[in-house]
């Protein structure tokens, strides 16, 4: 069930001689731009299910890779305008979070960091966790957000919610200077492991980018999705390591616990920056086949319904 | 060559409250059981457009126009059938739905033009031109939503105006803004017209459609009634219009309401001349009418409005003496004009009936009244005359400078 729309240019042939009878191969417009006789060919079919829609579907979202970057760019614009503190809420969130669990897990309980001050330890989870969540909690409610957008005009709807990934991920940049700035203070060493946190965090967008397209989809026939988002990614916290470790979990059910691929990247991108280890390439293997799994399944997903959601929103 | 072709084309919505029931996903009906709740828009519709035509589409509320749009511009999707669409297709359909309340006007120009599927290259290179096209002048730096009404249809506009369509899509588009900003809308489309471009314009309009377009389609429930000549096309849908169901539809509300007389039609013929109504030429209007209860000092008036929305002429039984005195039932009031003076084209014909100079039943822009060309006529208005050519002057005529 998905639109098809199949960019071909046409055939050289056609066109030159349509060329020859009707027009002179190039001429000005009224906007002075010169127009070139090869004209796309776009053919519109019944929604089908099919893998072939991921192809053609990318190759529509290149065309409107432009359209991608100035809806992320705006999407942060438009977060912090009218407000007082500005940018400084990328870094404020996390901060906040940390001082509370921080509170929680020194002086009410505690949990084995590995010898590393507990602020730097959670704050470094909180900063990937959080770039998660918030991605897949904007991403939801975009399409349902502005239903005239869907309605009244065409684009690669998917540009949406990822447009959503890309400006927490901004945030997520912000608020990684302020994690090298807890380093410093703690006194916590940096080594070279942490260029590992790139490929950790690109496999991260891909999964949250897999993660958002699903249920923004799904969002536009069943809203029940957004109303059980909050709670969701609330218990989901908890099952991966921000506020504890991953050797507070029990060994024989660490297999099943990292077959989240969040709790496996978390992990690695803590045991990179702040441990100054190498990641378990095993538990990243895994993390970046699931990945590689659900992304395309998701897209696909995501442009089956795509050529109804004018009709259902 | 082919721009755009539809090829058994249908389209089907569910219409039920919710849109489609979340009940269907967990078993009751999911049986493929013919479901109520549907409703087809299009019905194996194909037709072709060719390059550097401007086809019309015209047809009742829910004749599936829309539906045509939305398909083209590629927000919805057929439920059968293939469309080919040969160049960019630029739909000019609520031209500033794209824009941020929070955002300033550049960078909403950003935004809508991305969305439109234009280049950022491509839009900083047009950016001063689509600044001046919209007038906004120093405003483009405030965020939208302290703009008028007015300057945010115009931005919007100016944006799509300055796309490079290879087929454009227009939806009542000219309906939108005052008229200084209609005049430069119509300034833009026939200079893409002129420049080759294929157009498919959607309209209520009879008017506009007869005046912009090569080609016409009649559109109802979902299927082509006809396909033909603008001026063919439209006589059929007025028929329709006259011919039927919603004349009726509104007398069943009426008996409701308890007005106690309505209009039920309205029909224009020529005596005396078969290829029908000209300039020049007698007319015969015909107003057929219903009454429920005995009307005193009633009158009857049949508007004939210019294009432009100025009341051009009317038909009336007003008279110094009084009205008329109605009797319940129905009856036909028969307007005999023995010569109609007016230049060809398309008017739009209001009815109404008054009471003690009170309306009771008005029915606005009800109907078109086609004046097609008879006796030579420049301007408004055609003089009746008669002429020769003679020797000597009874009063000598003052000379020309």
């Amino acid at each position: 069930m998905t639109t098809t729309p199949e960019t071909v240019v046409a055939s050289q042939m056609t066109v030159r001689s349509a060329g020859a009878v009707a027009h002179p191969t190039t001429w000005e417009t009224s906007t002075g731009m010169a127009r070139t006789p090869a004209r796309p060919v776009k053919v519109i079919h019944p929604p089908a299910f099919s893998i072939g829609t991921i192809s053609t579907g990318l190759r529509t979202l290149v065309q409107y890779s432009d359209l991608l970057y100035t809806l992320s760019l705006f999407r942060l614009n438009v977060r912090y305008k009218q407000s007082a503190l500005g940018w400084t809420w990328a870094a404020l969130q996390p901060l906040a979070l940390m001082g509370i669990y921080t509170i929680i897990f020194t002086r009410v309980t505690t949990v084995a960091t590995g010898g590393v001050p507990y602020p730097v330890f959670v704050f470094s989870a909180l900063l990937p966790w959080i770039f998660f969540s918030s991605t897949i909690s904007s991403a939801v409610n975009g399409l349902v957000l502005y239903p005239n957008l869907l309605t009244k005009m065409y684009f690669p709807r998917e540009i949406i919610p990822l447009s959503y990934m890309v400006a927490s991920l901004a945030d997520f940049c912000i608020a990684s200077t302020i994690l090298g700035g807890l380093m410093v203070y703690y006194k916590v060493p940096l080594t070279w492991h942490v260029l590992y946190a790139i490929p950790i965090v690109v496999i991260l967008a891909a999964f949250a980018a897999a993660i958002a397209l699903f249920f923004s989809a799904l969002q536009v026939r069943f809203r029940d999705v957004g109303l059980a988002m909050p709670f969701l990614l609330q218990m989901w916290m908890f099952t991966v390591p921000v506020v504890y470790s991953l050797q507070s979990v029990p060994e024989r059910f660490r297999g099943l616990y990292l077959l989240d691929p969040v709790a496996g990247l978390i992990e690695g991108f803590r045991l990179v920056v702040i441990h100054g280890r190498a990641p378990d390439f095993q538990t990243l293997a895994l993390c970046g086949a699931v990945t590689i799994v659900s992304l395309p399944l998701a897209y696909a997903f995501f442009k089956s319904l795509e050529a109804t959601m004018a009709d259902l929103i | 060559m082919i721009d755009l072709k539809f090829n058994r084309v249908s389209k089907k919505y569910n219409i039920r409250a919710n849109g489609d029931s979340p009940k269907r996903w967990y078993g009751r009906g999911f049986a493929g059981r013919k479901r109520p709740g549907q409703m087809w828009a299009l019905r194996n519709v194909s037709f072709e457009v060719n390059e550097g035509e401007a086809l019309g589409i015209v047809g009742h509320n829910g004749a599936g126009k829309t539906t045509i749009l939305k398909i083209l511009s590629g927000i919805t999707t057929p439920t059968a059938g293939d469309i080919t669409i040969r160049g960019r297709l630029v739909a000019l359909v609520e031209v500033s739905s794209g824009f941020h309340p929070e955002l300033t006007g550049i960078e909403n120009v950003y935004l809508h033009g991305a969305m439109l599927g234009m280049r950022r290259s491509e839009i900083r290179r047009k950016l001063d031109s689509i600044i001046e096209f919209s007038g906004v002048g120093r405003y483009i730096e405030v965020p939208v939503k302290r703009y008028s009404s007015g300057m945010f249809v115009r931005l919007g506009f100016a944006i799509a105006a300055h796309l490079d369509p290879d087929i454009l899509l227009l939806d009542e588009v000219l309906a939108v803004g005052d008229a200084a900003f209609q005049a430069k809308c119509l300034e833009r489309i026939s200079e893409l017209r002129k420049d080759g471009r294929t157009m498919v314009f959607i309209s209520h309009d009879l008017a506009a459609v007869y005046r912009l377009c090569d080609r016409a389609l009649l559109l109802s429930h979902g299927c082509i009634l006809s396909d033909g000549h603008p001026r063919q096309v439209i006589d059929e849908y007025q028929q329709m219009t006259f011919a039927g169901q919603d004349m009726s539809a509104d007398e069943n509300k009426d008996n409701d309401t308890g007005t106690p007389a309505k209009c039920t039609g309205i029909s224009f013929s020529a005596p005396e001349s078969p290829e029908g109504i000209r300039t020049g030429y007698p007319l015969v209007a015909r107003l057929s009418y219903k009454a429920l209860k005995s009307i005193p000092d009633a009158v009857f008036r049949v508007s004939i409005y210019w294009p432009s929305g100025y009341l051009c002429a009317q038909l009336t039984t007003e008279s110094m003496s009084g009205g008329l005195q109605l009797e319940p039932g129905t009856g036909i009031v028969e307007f005999q004009c023995p010569m109609l003076p007016v230049v060809p084209g398309l008017y739009r014909v209001d009815l109404a009936i008054e009471s003690k100079g009170l309306e009771i039943d008005v029915r606005q822009r009800c109907a078109t009244l086609r004046v097609d060309p008879g006796k030579i006529a420049y301007g408004d208005f055609y003089i009746e005359n008669t002429w020769k050519i003679t020797e000597t002057l009874p009063q000598p005529c003052t000379p020309v400078h």
